[in-house]
């Protein structure tokens, strides 16, 4: 038996390429998960401990307010030795000559002393006092500095100019800035400060007599949890990646399953031939098996080798492309090698179990049967229908549940059993579909398309496993593209809610000149400008602030109804970041130059750095009011970044600060897009696989069906005709899965957005992705094509003579 | 090389005007070198208009490969090819498919039929390439002819071997080809089945005004046809016009 199946495998290595491919796939998926997921690990919790080497404790759970009492703490206490290093940032603009720098914005502390100090020098000097800065190397590359730069830090009369003094490597990753500067120069931004934790050397006497609410831990215990914490984030992606591995290595099972059941079919005759001259049953069974398992490790071996190069490229392309990336060195266990092999080769032998059972049942006769053909002539069983409506019916049922009880596993479950369901019934609902597309395209295309419509549907079974693995690709692209359009139409109206100007100039003096309206007009991505009139008012205990009068024209300029910049005769709306967090009364007295209204006051945000009034408190407030802020409406396709930069430019000119909602939108939909190109992308993966499957079914079946090529091509079918009849089976085959997959996923995020969306969102629409969808069904038309070029190239090329003498 | 013995008297008589197709130095080489198998040798050959040519030889003389030559299934190493007064190497692919499906019936030996089809879509296949609507009258009188009326529905894997022949004569025969190639249509069926469809050829040359051309190693088949064209080692060995059973059993026998 063993030269059977040397001799076999051998004779259909080539034909065995696209079930080994699906499996390289999978399994180098696996290896590259561990290889990504281990840099990562390694990059991350490389440096995690240096910014606590000098430490005694460690202080968490503070605002910026409790760093700036503790650091000041610090310094009183000064005589006994204690050291405090606030590690954390605040994003600021960051200029050289008046211009922002594109992605330098987060600015930290580095102490003047040693003990604390963790960047580590790579040129120049660390800074000894105020006005003084080192730079983190990567962000140097990207923004071109170097050391004697000047640079001006944070925006209005807040803004500190500082020199370069040095470059530094900034060993941890959590806390990694670009801009170090000493806290005299941070101070000032306490407020704004992100504080992750705080290195304390010395007694902790005095940190908790300065904030008593502060969470004080051992540095070393400190550093053990953040790691371990580290850890099982990196072990969370991991498992989400190994997720969207084993959609791919599910699809390869049916596209394996499939090229079995293909492969013997076509040579039945020749195990009816080994039964005939005496072979037993189990001895049949073996040698097939015995050919699946051959295949499993070959390419599971090749996958191995294929994911970790795969791993170690992404990490090289990622290293050079992003430096602050800073992935660690890729390495994989021993133990994910032997995981990522024994699933490839599993894979396998669970794929070639259903077709090597129906191997045997065979019987000796057929070989002594004349050939007419092959007829797997295989359509859908009474019992596969009976399972798969009631896996459609319930399945159905529980996303009915899962919309009313807005549960997400409940609609896993149910979307899971009625997709199984639509599978079962493959055989059935797949060739009804394809004959009935067929059919249009027959009347176009004539007798080719007659003829490929016929032999896309000549086995039922063939033709629904070779569009599952399709469909379930297409199903969870169209669901998750369906689902975050809707989600990202949600997210809009939140955001239209919550910040209904684009982005605010508010004035930090008296007022603007004229001239800064044509100064914001001119910045690139603006559209349009409203002059707001206000005054420059001593307001209760928060002293002099900009307080705008709301103009009448406001509709005009915002997004969405601009509900938040409503205000009442007798109200005063005061802006969160104006009042920082400190206790603000019910009512305050706003005065200008001796007129003093009592107003009541709304805290909010999303009119700048500013308060407002009505027009009429305005007018009862000053008889002359002057332009303070501009409010803008950005062009809806403008460029967030460079939007803030030009205005920031603007701002740093006039003293006045920048803001607005623009950069925010910008910054959520991009985040939208990344979880969205990410998955997409993921399950590209799975959609290949599926389409190496379509190549193959046809490359099979054209091999299978030479004679009757040959057959056609003598009666009168041109080259041309032939390679139309199979350009037009593979498009049928793609089409019919794309537009089903397409329908149900659909399907499926509607209950998503019903499900989940809805209980955050109340009004959240299904927002079709229209153009994104067409786009899926048009690749997968044109890769449907691309699949058939190889098969239609070789079965044009044999002449009808030789087709005919073919066995 | 070609001799030609013409006994007297046989209807429907010898052949006049000119033949349906004719091959000149027609050489086909398989492989190269010390493998090289020359499966015809320089055949020259006249088949004549309206009428049942049977060419016969040995197992491996070459009778299928110049049977595809003459068809234009395949393409010779040197000599040329006319059918029906066209040159065949002045086609290219395209050309010479289009000329196949006007000008050129078959009926091959096995695997005749597309088996997603049924017989009545088989039959009217190549007009369907074309793009052609069969003419009704001459499709019933084929079918009628062939005996298929009622089975014309079936699809192959329905039909006996026989029937099945009999459907691939009827699809060779219902464009009105200028000449219908064979074969061994007869290979696989039982005597019985065998004399039936070779009977058919006959009476499509005779009522239809067909031409064909069979190949076959069978002397009952042969004895069906009008003339025999007797092959050995891919070179015409005789062209027999009206042979009988004693004359063509003579000419085999010498052959051997
Ligand atoms: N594709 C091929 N490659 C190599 N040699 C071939 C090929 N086809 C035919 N031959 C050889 O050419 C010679 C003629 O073959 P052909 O099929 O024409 O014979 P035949 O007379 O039809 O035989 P049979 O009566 O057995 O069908 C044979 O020796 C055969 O081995
Ligand atoms: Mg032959």
């Amino acid at each position: 038996m063993r030269t059977v199946v040397l001799a076999s495998l051998r004779t259909h290595t080539r034909r065995y390429v696209a079930a080994a491919l699906a499996v390289v796939i999978g399994v180098a998926f696996v290896v590259t998960t561990a290889a990504l997921s281990s840099a990562t690990r390694d990059g991350l919790t490389r440096g995690v401990s240096a910014p606590y080497d000098g430490a005694d404790v460690v202080a968490t759970d503070l605002v910026g307010r409790d760093a700036a009492a503790l650091v000041a703490a610090a310094e009183e206490d000064g005589a006994e030795g204690a050291e405090a290093s606030v590690l954390g940032w605040a994003s600021l603009p960051v200029r050289r000559d008046g211009r922002t720098l594109d992605g330098v914005d987060e600015v930290a502390q580095v102490t003047t002393t040693p003990t604390l100090r963790w960047p580590e020098l790579v040129d120049g000097a660390f800074p000894a006092g105020a006005g003084e800065a080192v730079v983190d190397a990567g962000a140097a590359e990207r923004a071109d500095l170097g050391v004697g730069d000047e640079l001006s830090i944070g925006q209005g009369d807040r803004a500190t100019d500082v020199r370069v003094v040095g470059l530094v490597d900034s060993p941890s990753q959590l806390v990694r800035a670009d801009v170090y500067v000493t806290w005299a120069d941070l101070a000032p931004y306490a407020d704004e400060l992100y504080v992750d934790s705080l290195a304390w050397a010395g007694g902790t006497d005095a940190l908790t007599d300065a904030v008593p609410h502060a969470t004080v831990q051992d540095a070393r215990g400190y550093v053990e949890e953040v790691t371990a914490e580290i850890n099982r984030g990196v072990d969370v992606v991991a498992i989400l990646l190994l997720l969207f591995a084993s959609i791919a290595l599910f699809v390869s099972v049916l596209v394996i399953s499939n090229t079995f059941s293909i492969l013997f079919a076509q040579r039945q005759r020749d195990f009816a031939l080994l039964r005939c001259v005496g072979a037993t049953r189990r001895q049949v069974l073996r040698s097939v098996r015995l050919e699946a398992l051959v295949l499993g490790l070959v390419a599971s071996a090749t996958g191995l080798a294929a994911g970790t190069a795969a791993g170690l490229a992404i990490v090289a392309v990622v290293d050079s492309r992003f430096p602050t990336a800073d992935l660690g060195s890729a390495s994989v266990s021993p133990g994910w090698y032997a995981g990522a092999a024994v699933t490839g080769v599993v894979v396998t032998l669970v794929a070639a179990w259903l077709p090597t059972r129906r191997v045997t049942a065979v019987s000796p006769l057929a070989a002594l049967r004349p050939d007419t053909g092959i007829d797997a002539r295989t359509a859908a069983g009474r019992t596969r229908v009976a399972l798969g409506v009631a896996a459609l019916v319930g399945g159905a049922g529980l996303l009915a549940l899962s919309v009313s009880t807005t549960s997400p596993l409940v609609m896993v479950v149910g979307g899971t059993t009625a997709f199984s369901g639509v599978l079962l019934l493959g055989p059935l609902l797949v060739p009804a579909l394809i004959g009935f597309t067929g059919r249009a395209a027959s009347r176009v295309l004539g007798t080719p398309g007659r003829l490929a419509t016929g032999n896309a549907v000549r086995h039922p079974r063939r033709t629904a496993a070779t569009t599952a693995s399709l469909l379930i690709g297409v199903t969870l692209t169209t669901a998750v593209l369906t689902g975050m359009a809707s989600a990202r139409g949600a997210v809009d109206d939140e955001m239209d809610a919550s910040h209904p100007l684009d982005a605010t100039l508010t004035a930090g003096g008296a007022g603007l000149p004229d001239r800064a309206v044509d100064a914001v007009r001119a910045v690139d991505g603006v559209d349009d400008v409203l002059a707001v009139p206000g005054v420059r008012a001593d307001v209760g205990a928060l002293g002099a602030v900009a307080v705008l009068g709301r103009p009448a024209d406001v509709a005009a300029i915002t997004r969405g109804p601009g509900t938040v910049l409503e205000v009442g005769d007798d109200e005063i709306l005061l802006s969160y970041d104006l009042v920082s967090g400190r206790e603000v009364p019910n009512r305050v007295e706003v005065t200008v130059d001796g007129r003093t209204e009592r107003l009541r006051t709304v805290l909010g945000e999303g009119w700048g750095s500013a308060a407002l009034v009505s027009a009429s408190t305005l007018a009862a407030l000053t008889d002359t009011p002057m332009t303070t802020a501009l409010w803008v409406r950005a062009d809806d396709g403008a460029d967030a970044g460079a939007l803030a930069d030009g205005l920031d430019a603007v701002a740093a000119g006039l003293g006045a600060s920048a803001g607005g909602g623009f950069a925010e939108r910008g910054y959520v939909d991009l985040q939208l897009d990344v979880v969205t190109g990410a998955v997409v992308g993921l399950l590209g993966i799975a959609v290949v696989i599926a389409l190496i499957g379509i190549a193959n079914t046809l490359g099979l079946s054209v091999l299978e069906r030479g004679r009757e090529h040959a057959l056609l091509r003598a009666l009168g079918l041109t080259r041309r005709q032939l390679r139309t009849m199979l350009g037009l089976e593979a498009v049928l085959l793609s089409v019919v899965a794309t537009v089903l997959g397409t329908v149900i996923g659909t399907s499926f995020a509607w209950v998503g957005v019903q499900a989940m969306v809805r209980s955050v969102v109340p009004e959240a629409p299904l927002v079709l992705p229209l153009g994104q969808l067409a786009v899926v069904v048009l690749v997968s038309a044109a890769a449907g094509l691309l699949a058939c070029v190889l098969p239609a190239r070789r079965a044009a090329r044999v002449s009808p003579a030789a087709g005919l003498a073919l066995d | 090389m070609t001799s030609t013995l013409s006994p007297p008297g046989t209807p429907p008589g010898p052949p006049t005007g000119p033949p349906a197709a004719t091959a000149r130095g027609l050489t086909r080489t398989y492989g190269r070198g010390d493998a090289a198998v020359h499966a015809l040798r320089g055949v020259d050959l006249d088949l004549p208009r309206g009428r049942f040519t049977a060419i016969m030889g040995p197992s491996g003389s070459g009778k299928s490969t110049l049977m595809h030559c003459l068809a234009g299934l395949d393409v010779p190493d040197a000599g040329t090819v006319a059918v029906a007064g066209v040159a065949l190497e002045s086609l290219d692919d395209t050309a010479l498919t289009l000329f196949r499906r006007e000008h050129v019936g078959f009926v091959f030996q096995s695997f005749n039929l597309l088996p997603m089809l049924t017989a009545q879509q088989n039959v009217v296949l190549p007009l369907d390439l074309a793009g052609r609507r069969p003419d009704p009258a001459r499709l019933a009188e084929v079918v009628d002819t062939l005996g298929l009326r009622d089975r014309l529905g079936h699809r192959p894997s329905e039909l006996s071997g026989g029937q099945q022949q009999r459907v691939a004569i009827a699809r060779a025969l219902v464009a009105q080809p200028a000449i219908v190639f064979a074969d061994e249509p007869t290979g696989n069926l039982d005597s019985e089945s065998s004399a039936e469809v070779l009977g058919f050829l006959r009476r499509s040359v005779r009522e239809l005004g067909q031409t064909v051309v069979m190949v076959t190693h069978e002397v009952d088949a042969a004895a069906y046809a009008d003339d025999v064209v007797v092959i050995a080692d891919g070179a015409v060995r005789a062209h027999l016009v009206d042979p009988g059973a004693d004359v063509l059993l003579a000419t085999l026998r010498g052959d051997r």
